[in-house]
């Protein structure tokens, strides 16, 4: 219980007080109406005594009376009406409001921290006016009528008469039996003849006189002369006068108007007219209190509202002519009350009740008291004992056994009013009155026993009620407070006698002690029990209490606090509280506030949410509903969808209230601001038939960061060749689309007339779907001159300027329930400036339930009628960007930064040239080495030149434009299809045999020097792309040697003919997505030809093998690949002729066959190799068909050089490694070259394709680079193992010094030596047993340098097996040569071997040594002579 | 067991959200009484004050109904590590509530035994 501003020992005697009745004649109602008071008013701010009072209890005891207050009150001859009681309460309730600025306490309990207003002045008001309206009942007489004052004016004719005329009528009120309402304390009323003198206009002689004349007949005791209005009315402003009255007045409006009802009054059963203006006067009361509208009842938002309080009063029965309630309003609100009293009629007035309660009343009720006691006593003796006698003779033992239900019907049992058990219970009342209360609770006392024993339950209740009261009251507490006589009486009360009103009030009292005694947990008990259903404002009074007896506990219940709390607001809110409603629901919401109770927690807000709108508080509302759509709730679909429609509703309220304020910032959907992206430029064009527009830049893609690293890459090259291999310091890749992950710490730069696409991630977090209309984006734009002149003003304007910016609008973007959905926006920018694109603007709604399930909904026109339109709201939604986290200074790594985030801050800069790039032909699938031409379309889109194209890619041995040589190049871009990609001559077939010969340079097909071989200008026409131009251009592909899928990413670079400041270059990017399968596979090895026919003098033959194998798996319908020419390509050598001739004229190869070539390889004739620049190369074609593929024209040797270039690199980045090494000994390098040879060979070959029935042919090449001599070379790249991990070593490895010799294989290649001798020889052994056979052994240098060779021909039997051989053969002559031999050069050796039997013999034993000569240390190493050379020697 | 019972976890600290929920509503009912979830909430959150000061005064973790608000009895078990099980039922069964407040508490150890949970958050 909230704490008051009374304490409980002032409260209750404050609320059972003597009262007296006044009855006034009209004149003197007339004089006092001039202070616009009644009569009893006038006195009611002077009805307490300032003095303290004595008076003789019926021992003769002198009993001290503090403080005591009469209240005095016009005579009312109804019964207040319950209805209007309830309205008054009602309306008392509703205008005590919490102060604005009230201090609220804060009360911290474990977690929490609550704002509480201590007091409820609410509570206190409804108590005090609850309390004085009570009517009287028989069973109890604190509330009769002690005396009645009886008031006649000094101005009346005849006064006395007018006394006499009075004290009748109080006669006949009392006694009569017409009237059974004001009841009366005991039959003989006290009478107090009140004259009343209006000083300012009256004779105060004459008033004197009649005032004489009363004191005469009614005694000095029982009459009074008051003197008021001593002023005129119209000097009231003069001196500013307390009005003690103002705070009475207002709470007590029921006596104020039922002070015009005395009188006769008439009785109207016309209920509507009256409940009419009853209502009117309530709703005008409404807009005074609340400010509400009056339409505000037809609101559909209306709560579970009953009905309200003011239509609620039925059965008033009071009459209230219009003017006479205009009057009391007028009175109530705005008119100083006593206008016409000075203080000295104040010092009159207090005087006048001072005399009346000393002379008059106390001596009378102590006159009471006495007679009552003796009567009392009198009767104890003989009566008591014979109702008790008589009692039990008849009842016996039964009352006991008595059961509830005849309990019920006893306590209908009424007493006569003269009954004896009555007398002591009025005596008891009368001492409590007076403040006597240890007499007051020995009478209740022994009135409840009486009162039990008949089984008169009203009565009883009443005693105890009354008896607990006064044992609590008596001075010193002999007696601990009888909590139980109390519970009692409550459940008497209400549960045997259904009197609500006298429970609560018991309740009210009894709560009221156990709180002054710490007893909370108690009081709330007994206050939660007395709330029922049929008072609202009752219960929620109560409930209120309760939970401030949860707070004000020892140990705070906070949480009981909280949930009474949210009962309370929810009684005010049926009581039509609204206000009280709210603040309960506020205060509750203290404690369930981000505590994860998430349904209460949205259930309170939303009931805030609607108070408030009620209250027309929307700024509240608004942010209570918000609270409840923004948190992850657990609410149903159905829940939700409500909560939204009734935030969109009272969200356009508040929008109409202020239309042309800012547009609100909505809550709904999320956005993830973080997950924007920006793009710049167009939309991607679909492919057109054959044509396929190049892939680009656009939103569909996923960010990939491996691929932007390599566009990035790819632009960094081609950026760094137009600037001559170095990248300009103010270079940042082009980004054309911006996200998360791209660097937007610059500003973007966006090309005029291009669009600008913002795409906006939303997310509907709720069940139900959400629907955005006109959803469009919200910018800001500084537009620049075009003058330039950098002092031109800066121009802000705020969306939709569509002659500067065009915007896009989406008339409707649905997103379904919980669900995550992009938008894209896009933007026209059509005039240079800086944009700022600030955030979205869109209306909110939401769709019907029954529409939502799975975009059923999303049909545009379902709801486009009037539902979706009368229910959303117009706002935005910021898009605020943070940047990354900064982390490279020390400053910013200790405190957390974020960095700019730019990317909807574009920078719109002037026009720039558009490419647009389609491939035409363009194939998804090929063999590995296969070749196609496409065609590329390049189209200048904008209405800028365009220059420097280039394109630059990471595979450029997969595509070319052709060599820049006219002559090579085929310039037919719309030639035939069927014809071969490849340029041919037709032979005759002999050519077969011997290799045509052609040269071409590398230069030519732009592998120079240049370090960049991705780079590849593209050969435009006049390099140069106009306006609007479109240039189709050849473009060859091969496959490439890997199978699989191959993604290949070209970037093209463009420049604009005139130089832009901010952007000089554009970029366009394409990946091209190419499956491969397998097609051949080539091997290949180069080895020394011992023949020495075809020798010219310079031991430069070679013999190549080459293997191809089919390696195709035929599942793509490849049925046979024909090997139509190879061709070499080389420096230095040249292929001759072909060794091997199969039958197979054509070289077919089936499925998984093999076939092996063999041919004839010669050094180019040294004129040849010395005019030959170095990047010369001799290209020598072998054909099998009868075609010849002009093998060093396009697009046969732009593949070629490709393919070596990147091969090159591949193989120098290996070699780079040994450099150093190599260069230490020039000796050994020497050894090394002879064994290099850098032999190219191309495997031309056409496969037969079977697809959809129709034969297609199809070509390819491969490329198989030889460099060592009798080493295999493979044309597709060897898949290497993974290298083993590496043991982690702690030491250093100590075989650091490796070897500089050359290796022995490498060694044995310096000579080559043959054996020239017949196969067989005859020999006449009969004849002669020696057989002589010459040998001729020829000894070639291969190196460039002298060597000296050393020839040993001594036997060296290693093996026995040499032995079993019968017979061996032996050299004759010199056994050991040493010779010299220069670069390159040939020696013969004359041998004679020397037979002694038939047989086979091998005659390869001589063993060669070789070293150089000019080096002093001797690498000598045996050449290897592997082959054996075997003769057959016979016997003629 | 035909009448509705609500269940609840609530971590031993004053101010921590609720850890975990369950609701069981006979089938008859199901649909009548969605739109008073949040007065479930409202009955256990209050009935935590009483359970705060009725687990002093027993020795047992079973608590018997420390509430009742019309119909509804509150019954609660604290733990020994002060996490609050509260149950609310509109029919008194004393013995199978305190039955599956046990089976209850074995399931919480040991899911609360699992090194990746950490207490007081919602399960």
């Amino acid at each position: 219980m909230a704490q008051c501003v009374q304490s409980v020992q002032e409260l209750i005697p404050d609320s059972f007080v003597p009262c007296v009745a006044a009855l006034c004649s009209d004149e003197a109602e007339r004089l006092t109406r001039l202070n616009h008071l009644s009569f009893a008013e006038l006195l009611k701010p002077f009805s307490r005594l300032t003095s303290e009072v004595h008076m003789r209890d019926p021992n003769n005891q002198l009993h001290i009376i503090k403080n005591l207050k009469i209240a005095v009150s016009n005579i009312i001859t109804q019964p207040p009406q319950p209805g209007a009681i309830r309205k008054l309460l009602n309306d008392v309730v509703s205008g005590s409001q919490p102060a604005e600025g009230l201090v609220a306490n804060v009360i911290t309990a474990g977690d929490y921290d609550l704002n509480i207003s201590a007091t409820t002045p609410w509570f206190e008001s409804y108590r005090e006016t609850f309390l004085q309206s009570m009517p009287a009942s028989d069973h109890e007489f604190l509330n009769h009528y002690l005396a009645c004052m009886l008031v006649a004016s000094s101005s009346e004719a005849e006064p006395v008469e007018q006394f006499s005329k009075l004290s009748h009528e109080q006669h006949r009120i009392q006694h009569n039996s017409d009237y059974s309402y004001p009841k009366w304390f005991i039959p003989n009323t006290l009478k107090y003849y009140v004259l009343l003198h209006d000083v300012s206009a009256g004779d105060e002689q004459r008033a004197e006189s009649i005032y004489e004349e009363m004191k005469q007949k009614y005694g000095t005791q029982g009459c009074y002369l008051l003197k008021i209005n001593s002023r005129a009315s119209n000097r009231a402003s003069d001196e500013q006068i307390p009005d003690p009255w103002s705070q009475y007045l207002q709470k007590n409006s029921i006596q104020n108007q039922d002070s015009y009802e005395d009188g006769p009054c008439t009785i109207t059963s016309n209920k509507n007219s009256d409940s009419n203006l009853l209502s009117l006067d309530g709703l005008d009361n409404e807009v005074k209190v609340d400010g509400l509208p009056n339409n505000f009842r037809a609101h559909p938002l209306q709560l579970d509202q009953p009905s309200d309080p003011s239509n609620s009063i039925d059965g008033t029965d009071h009459v209230k002519p219009a003017s006479s309630l205009h009057e009391t309003k007028k009175g109530n609100t705005g008119i100083i009350h006593g206008a016409c009293l000075t203080l000295t009629d104040h010092d009159r007035i207090r005087q006048f009740i001072q005399e009346f309660t000393f002379r008059g009343l106390l001596p009378h009720i102590e006159k009471t008291i006495r007679q009552l006691n003796d009567q009392l006593m009198s009767r104890k003796g003989l009566s008591r004992s014979l109702f008790s006698a008589t009692k039990k003779w008849f009842s016996g033992s039964k009352v006991p056994e008595k059961s509830i239900n005849e309990l019920k019907n006893t306590s209908g049992l009424l007493y006569p009013p003269e009954a004896p058990e009555l007398q002591i219970r009025k005596m008891a009342d009368l001492c409590f009155l007076v403040q006597h209360y240890d007499l007051a609770y020995s009478c209740y006392h022994t009135a409840k026993k009486d009162f039990l024993n008949d089984q008169a339950m009203l009565y009883a209740a009443g005693a105890l009620e009354m008896a607990a009261v006064s044992a609590f009251l008596q001075p010193g507490a002999p007696r601990p407070y009888p909590a139980h006589y109390m519970d009692t009486a409550i459940q008497t009360y209400r549960d045997i006698c259904k009197n609500m009103v006298l429970a609560e009030r018991c309740v009210l009292l009894s709560a009221e002690i156990l709180k002054s005694q710490s007893k909370y947990s108690e009081a709330a008990a007994l206050l939660i029990r007395l709330t029922s259903e049929d008072s609202d404002l009752r219960s929620a009074l109560l409930l209120e209490q309760a939970a401030h007896c949860f707070i004000n506990m020892k140990s705070p219940m906070v949480r009981k606090y909280a949930f009474h709390m949210i009962l309370a607001g929810h009684r005010f809110s049926k009581a039509g509280q609204k206000k009280h409603a709210l603040r309960c629901y506020c205060q509750a919401m203290q404690v369930y506030k981000g505590k994860g109770w998430s349904l209460a927690e949205d259930h309170i807000n939303f009931t805030i949410g609607r108070q408030s709108y009620t209250l027309r508080q929307l700024d509240n509302a608004v942010s209570a509903f918000r609270h409840i759509l923004i948190n992850e709730s657990k609410q149903s679909a159905a829940q939700q969808g409500a909560f939204l429609r009734e935030y969109l509703y009272v969200y356009k309220n508040v929008s109409q209230l202020s239309p042309d304020g800012p547009l609100p910032q909505l809550p709904l959907p999320y956005i993830n601001s973080s997950a924007t992206r920006v793009f710049f430029g167009h939309d991607r064009r679909p492919a057109d038939g054959e044509k396929q527009a190049a892939t680009h830049v656009s939103l569909d893609q996923e960010y990939d960061s491996e691929s932007s690293q390599q566009w990035r890459e790819l632009e960094e090259q081609v950026v760094a060749v137009v600037n001559k291999g170095i990248i300009p310091s103010n270079f940042h890749p082009t980004q054309y689309c911006l996200n998360s992950y791209s660097d937007n710490s610059r500003f973007p730069l966006a090309v005029v007339e291009e669009p600008i696409t913002v795409e906006v991630a939303f997310r509907n977090p709720l069940k139900v779907p959400l629907l955005l209309t006109d959803l469009s984006l919200l910018w800001k734009f500084q537009p620049k001159a075009f003058s330039g002149k950098d002092n031109e003003e800066v121009k802000e304007l705020v969306t939709s300027q569509s002659a500067m910016i065009g915007t896009e609008v989406i008339s409707e973007f649905l997103i379904n329930c919980e669900e995550s959905k992009v938008a894209r926006l896009k933007l026209f920018p059509h005039h240079i400036g800086e944009l700022h694109i600030l955030g979205v603007v869109y209306n909110l709604g939401t769709i019907q339930g029954s529409m939502t399930v799975d975009g059923i909904g999303a049909l545009p026109g379902c709801h486009t009628g009037k539902y979706s339109l009368s229910m959303s709201v117009r706002g935005r939604q910021d898009l605020e960007i943070q940047g990354p986290r900064l982390n490279n200074t020390k400053e910013e790594k200790t405190s957390v930064k974020y960095g700019p985030d730019r990317r909807l801050d574009p920078i719109i800069t002037e026009e720039m040239p558009l490419l647009e790039v389609f491939f035409i032909h363009f194939p998804t699938g090929l063999l590995c080495g296969e070749i196609r031409k496409a065609y590329v379309e390049f189209v200048n889109v904008s209405k800028c030149p365009l220059a420097g194209l280039k394109v630059v890619s990471k595979r450029p041995e997969f595509f070319t434009f052709g060599g820049n040589t006219a002559v090579l190049t085929p310039l037919s871009p719309s030639a035939s299809e069927n014809c071969s990609a490849y340029k041919t001559v037709v032979t005759d077939s002999t050519s077969m045999c011997t290799a045509l010969v052609s040269s071409a340079s590398s230069v030519d097909f732009g592998i120079g020097i240049e370090s960049q071989p991705e780079v590849i200008p593209v050969p435009l026409p006049d390099s140069v792309l106009k306006p609007g131009a479109s240039v189709q251009l050849p473009m060859w592909l091969r496959g490439p040697d890997e199978e699989g899928v191959h993604e290949i990413n070209f970037l093209f670079y463009y420049e604009s003919v005139k130089k832009q400041p901010k952007i000089r270059h554009r970029i366009l990017r394409h990946t091209a997505v190419i499956c491969t399968s397998r097609s051949l596979n080539v091997r290949a090895t180069v080895c020394r030809s011992n023949s020495l026919e075809d020798e010219e003098g310079r031991g430069g033959n070679m013999l190549v093998f080459v293997d191809v194998e089919n390696t195709n798996t035929s599942e793509a319908g490849v049925k046979e690949f024909h090997i139509v020419q190879i061709s070499s390509s080389s420096k230095h050598w040249k292929l001759q002729k072909s060794v091997n001739l199969s039958e197979n004229k054509d070289a077919k190869l089936a499925s998984r066959e093999k076939g092996k070539f063999c041919f004839k390889a010669l050094r180019c004739k040294e004129k040849e190799a010395a005019t030959q620049t170095s990047e010369k190369y001799t290209f020598a074609d072998i054909i099998f068909g009868n075609e010849q593929i002009i093998s060093s024209a396009s697009p046969c040797a732009d593949f070629f050089y490709r393919s070596l270039s990147s091969e090159l690199k591949k193989t120098q980045a290996q070699l780079s490694v040994y450099a150093e090494k190599q260069s230490t000994e020039d000796a050994v390098r020497l050894i090394q070259k002879c064994n290099e040879v850098d032999l190219n060979i191309i495997v031309l070959w056409k496969a037969y394709v079977v697809e959809d029935n129709k034969q297609l042919i199809l070509e390819g090449q491969h490329h198989v680079i030889l460099r060592t001599v009798g080493k295999e070379a493979f044309s597709y790249p060897q898949k290497q193992d993974p290298p083993e991990m590496e043991l982690l070593k702690f030491f250093r490895s100590e075989n650091t010094t490796v070897s500089s010799r050359p290796s022995v294989e490498q060694l044995s290649n310096l000579i080559k030596t043959s054996l020239h001798y017949p196969e067989s020889f005859n020999h006449p052994f009969h004849q002669k047993s020696l057989c002589l056979v010459p040998v001729t052994l020829l000894l070639s240098n291969c190196s460039k340098a002298d060597v000296d060779v050393i020839v040993d021909l001594r036997h060296k039997t290693t093996s026995p097996e040499a032995l079993e051989i019968h017979g061996s053969f032996t050299w004759l002559g010199q056994t050991q040569y040493k010779l010299q031999l220069k670069s390159q050069e040939i020696h013969s050796l004359q041998l004679k071997a020397c037979f002694v039997h038939t047989g086979v013999y091998n005659l390869g034993t001589p063993r060669v040594f070789a070293k150089l000569s000019d080096q002093v240390t001797v690498f000598e190493t045996s050449q290897q002579n592997s082959m054996p050379a075997l003769i057959i020697i016979n016997n003629v | 067991m035909s009448g509705s019972f609500y269940f609840i976890i609530v971590g031993h600290w004053l101010s921590t959200p609720p850890v975990f929920e369950m609701e069981s509503l006979p089938a008859e009912k199901a649909e009548s009484k969605d739109d008073h979830r949040h007065l479930n909430q409202f009955l256990a959150h209050a009935a935590l004050d009483l359970v705060d000061k009725n687990m002093w005064l027993s020795n047992n973790m079973y608590l018997k109904p420390v509430d009742k608000f019309n119909v509804c009895f509150v019954s609660a078990f604290v733990t020994a590590g002060h996490m609050r099980f509260i149950m609310l039922h509109d029919i008194r069964q004393e013995d199978g509530i305190k039955n599956f407040f046990t089976d209850v508490y074995n399931l919480y150890i040991k899911f609360a035994m699992n090194p990746f949970y950490e207490p007081n958050s919602p399960i």
